[in-house]
């Protein structure tokens, strides 16, 4: 491939972006004095309103390099930019600067981000090249170590060009970076202020300081995270509430009767089993499409009985996902063919239900699968189920007679959410169900759960062909011949059974009517930037 | 009798340090890990190790344990691993009033509501009112607070809008809407008391209206609801505060279910969210002070017989 044909893919992605500034420049004076700090009695003005939402998931930490929570990012998103941002128009998910202006490639390895002039930090310091630096060293290679450490680990140099011009020097192509260098899901590219991190080390996630459209307040143990409006954020007008609350909450349905009685605003996440009733409830919006994620039976691999390809085969074909997803997705979930979901619209086939890929539900062959198993009598195998993820035990209990129809007995063992996290890091287990959440790449979604040593292949499927075709796919930044590449290795993974795969799920959250221009991004945020208040 | 009260301060703080030892080990022993939870699912074990001595986690068990206790008794309980919270403003300052005002709340309407339900069973004994507060007293204790929780919200608050769904404000700074939001947490966690004290108040008060004192106050010819009232239940002082002292383990065990559907912030979700998470040093926390409190409680109730009896009061 050649140089133009990623600029192409550049352009494009960034073509919206160049329309936005152009208008941005039209408004022209206006934004210096905001930027440059003089209060802007006007931008304070529009900001009115104080939204409280519940977040009903654990939240580990603010800091983002540290984080393993999405219910943690949706708030270190408001508070925080990244590098780049997602932006999805309802139909496909691309990737913007946000705190750069541009970002140019100079060869398949350089990339050059020019950042937003005079944009400060909630504690004042100016956020720079010097700032973008010490962040993406922080997450490469700080200490303690960040969890986030991996995206980065192509990153050979950072090279400081000017105060507010920074080149990424990486050791291949990398076409994974857009979503490393963003400030959601990615983490990786979130700039935190270096002042900040310096005055208060491991404590940074109880003080964190970006550049956000919010400003963190306090934080009190399972009451509540309290924002407020920095109104020196660099885009203009916005944001427009003057504080936020995040209500922390256990109970989901605690939530709800708050939110139907007006007491709250919002939920962050609402879980499946509610959404009938918010539905019938006229006061309140439902937002949430299928997100990008994959649930799966995982089978553990290493060890008998499923280290035998054919009876993991019996397992893929015997699993009726059509009931699955209504029985235990409360019928809100779609059938998964292969890891791949629909919001990576330049890798997910539209098609896929028909295209004879992946795996889908066959009892016939799933028989034919399990008359060729070594073990022709009765299997036993311990199903490890946790209430945990988004639907607890109710997978399991849904498969467990699948499972007896192709005479495999699972022992449903209900353990505490902390051992099952041991035991299935440990293998401990010979089946289990879980999900993989927020992937925007195939990159993150295939290679790490499945690379014959990776971190996350917990049920140790092996096949070093994968391993190749996902690390080909790593370099190739031309859509057409990485989806080539990733087909293929998904085709590997699904045809010897590493897992059988089961639906996408939607992830929804909630707003009162009340609540306007709050926009959806299926990557489970809750950018409050444009949100206000009736 | 300092004396006496000087020992049992004494046996209680052995009886903290055998519940520190024994709750450190088991949480120790619990299957599951702190790193592993707080990194998620995406880490490496560069990370993983890192972090572990970070915390002091890689430390053997004394060294953790002896490191703790002597913080601990400074007043220097930690910070959280993940979250970084100051445990002692956490655990103490937030959390512990939180429960403590519920916990008051609950007893208050528990005796507020039970003792005269309990009395008017007596008095009017084998009648309809007797028997009917008999099946609501059946009632409260079988009936799962939790649940009553529930259906109190979604008819006072989602319904009729009367209370507040959830929430904690301090009575401390807002005195008045401070009950207002403690109403109906109050009686969720209240229902199962106000069923025991109930039933112990009329069993008492029935026995104790048989007394000859009793005969002989009717004899001098006093009104009746001063028999009962000032004759009769001054008696059932003293089985009451036992049983309460008795059963503030329950109580405490109820505050559990009760913040995590009101959403208040106190030692039960305190509890909850840190087991979940092995923050062993806050599950630490919570454990000491409840164990405290219980039987900090304990002691006070055995302090209080002399003076709800005169009888056991020493004799110069």
């Amino acid at each position: 491939m050649t140089k133009l044909d990623h600029k192409k893919v550049l352009a494009e992605r960034l073509s919206a972006r160049f329309g936005r500034r152009a208008v941005l420049k039209g408004i022209g004076a206006g934004i210096v004095t905001a930027a440059t700090g003089s209060v802007p009695s006007l931008a304070r003005a529009q900001q009115s309103g104080h939204i409280k939402i519940a977040s009903i998931k654990v939240i580990d930490t603010l800091d983002p390099h540290f984080t393993g929570f999405l219910s943690s990012i949706q708030i270190i998103n408001n508070i925080h930019n990244g590098l780049l941002k997602i932006a999805y128009d309802g139909e496909n998910v691309t990737f913007e600067p946000d705190l750069a202006e541009t970002w140019d490639l100079e060869d398949d390895k350089t990339h050059v981000f020019k950042l937003r002039d005079g944009v400060k930090f909630h504690d004042g310091t100016p956020c720079d090249a010097e700032a973008v630096k010490f962040s993406l060293l922080r997450v490469k290679e700080g200490k303690p170590k960040s969890p986030h450490a991996w995206k980065l680990a192509l990153l050979e140099r950072i090279e400081v060009v000017d105060p507010l011009t920074v080149r990424l020097i990486f050791s291949q192509p990398y076409a994974f970076l857009p979503v490393a260098l963003n400030g959601s899901t990615g983490r990786a590219g979130t700039i935190v202020s270096p002042a900040a991190v310096q005055k208060y080390g491991t404590d940074y996630g109880r003080n964190p300081v970006g550049t956000g459209p919010f400003k963190f307040v306090s934080w009190k143990e399972n009451d509540s995270i309290e924002l407020e409006a920095n109104p020196d954020y660099f885009e203009p007008g916005l944001p427009k509430l003057e504080r936020a609350t995040f209500v922390l909450m256990n109970e989901a349905s605690t939530a709800l009767a708050a939110l139907m009685s007006g007491q709250i605003d919002g939920m962050t996440d609402c879980p499946m089993q509610l959404v009938n009733q918010i539905e019938a409830f006229p006061n309140a919006t439902l937002y949430g499409e299928i997100e990008g994620n994959y649930t799966f039976v995982g089978m553990n691999c290493k060890r008998s009985p499923f280290d035998d390809i054919n009876l993991r085969r019996a397992v893929a074909w015997g699993l009726d996902r059509d009931t699955i997803v209504k029985q235990a997705y409360f019928g809100r979930a779609q059938q998964a063919y292969t890891p791949i979901s629909p919001p990576m619209t330049d890798f997910f086939d539209p098609n896929i239900a028909t295209s004879g890929r992946g795996q889908w539900y066959d009892l016939d062959k799933a028989k034919a699968f399990r008359a060729k198993a070594a073990n022709q009598g009765e299997v036993e195998a311990v199903y490890m189920m946790a209430e945990r993820g988004p639907v607890g035990t109710r997978i399991a209990q849904t498969v467990a007679p699948m499972l007896a129809e192709i005479g495999i007995k699972a022992k449903l063992e209900l353990v505490e959410p902390a051992t099952w996290v041991k035991r299935r890091n440990g293998a401990d287990f010979d089946l289990y169900d879980f999900e993989w959440v927020a992937d925007l790449d195939p990159d993150e979604t295939l290679y790490p759960e499945f690379k014959s040593d990776g971190a996350w292949n917990f049920g140790g499927w092996v096949n070093t062909d994968f391993d190749d075709l996902c690390a080909q796919a790593q370099v190739e930044l031309d859509p057409a011949a990485r989806r080539a590449l990733y087909y293929k290795a998904e085709d590997l993974l699904m045809d010897e059974a590493g897992i059988a795969v089961m639906a996408h799920m939607p992830i929804y959250k909630v707003f009162s009517n009340k609540v306007k221009g709050f926009k959806y991004i299926p990557a489970d945020l809750v950018n409050l930037h444009s949100v206000s208040l009736d | 009798m300092l004396l006496q009260a000087l020992g049992k301060i004494a046996q209680t703080l052995v009886v903290l340090f055998f519940v520190s030892v024994a709750s450190f080990g088991l949480l120790k022993l619990a299957p599951g890990d702190p790193i592993q939870i707080m990194l998620g699912s995406e880490y490496s074990q560069e990370s993983y190790d890192s972090l572990k001595t970070e915390l002091g986690l890689d430390q053997p068990f004394l060294v953790q344990y002896a490191d703790w206790a002597g913080r601990f008794i400074q007043g220097d309980w930690g910070t959280s691993y993940v979250a970084r919270a100051e445990i002692f403003t956490y655990a103490f300052k937030e959390a512990l009033p939180v429960t403590l005002t519920l916990a008051s709340f609950s007893l208050a309407f528990a005796i507020l509501i039970g003792v005269p339900l309990g009395v008017l069973s007596a008095v009017k004994k084998d009648t309809i009112f007797d028997a009917g507060s008999a099946v609501l007293a059946l009632t409260g204790t079988a009936f799962p607070s939790f649940l009553l929780g529930i259906l109190l919200i979604w008819f006072f608050a989602v319904k009729l809008q009367l209370f507040p769904v959830m929430g904690y404000v301090s009575p401390w700074e807002n005195f008045w809407l401070g009950i207002y939001h403690m109403i109906l947490p109050g009686l969720t966690l209240s229902t199962y008391f106000i069923a025991m004290i109930t039933r112990l108040t009329r069993a008492t008060l029935i026995e104790v209206m048989e007394q000859p004192y009793i005969t002989a106050a009717r004899a001098r010819g006093e009104p009746s609801w001063r028999v009962v009232w000032v004759h009769g239940v001054r008696n059932i002082a003293m089985p009451l505060v036992t049983i309460l002292g008795l059963q503030l383990g329950v109580l405490l065990q109820g505050t559990v279910l009760t913040e995590t559907v009101f959403n208040l912030p106190g030692i039960g979700q305190m509890l909850t969210s840190a087991v979940l998470g092995r923050e062993y040093l806050v599950m630490q926390a919570g454990v000491m002070m409840t164990a405290a409190l219980f039987i900090g409680v304990n002691l006070l109730v055995d302090l209080s017989y002399p003076f709800l009896d005169p009888r056991l009061r020493a004799r110069k």
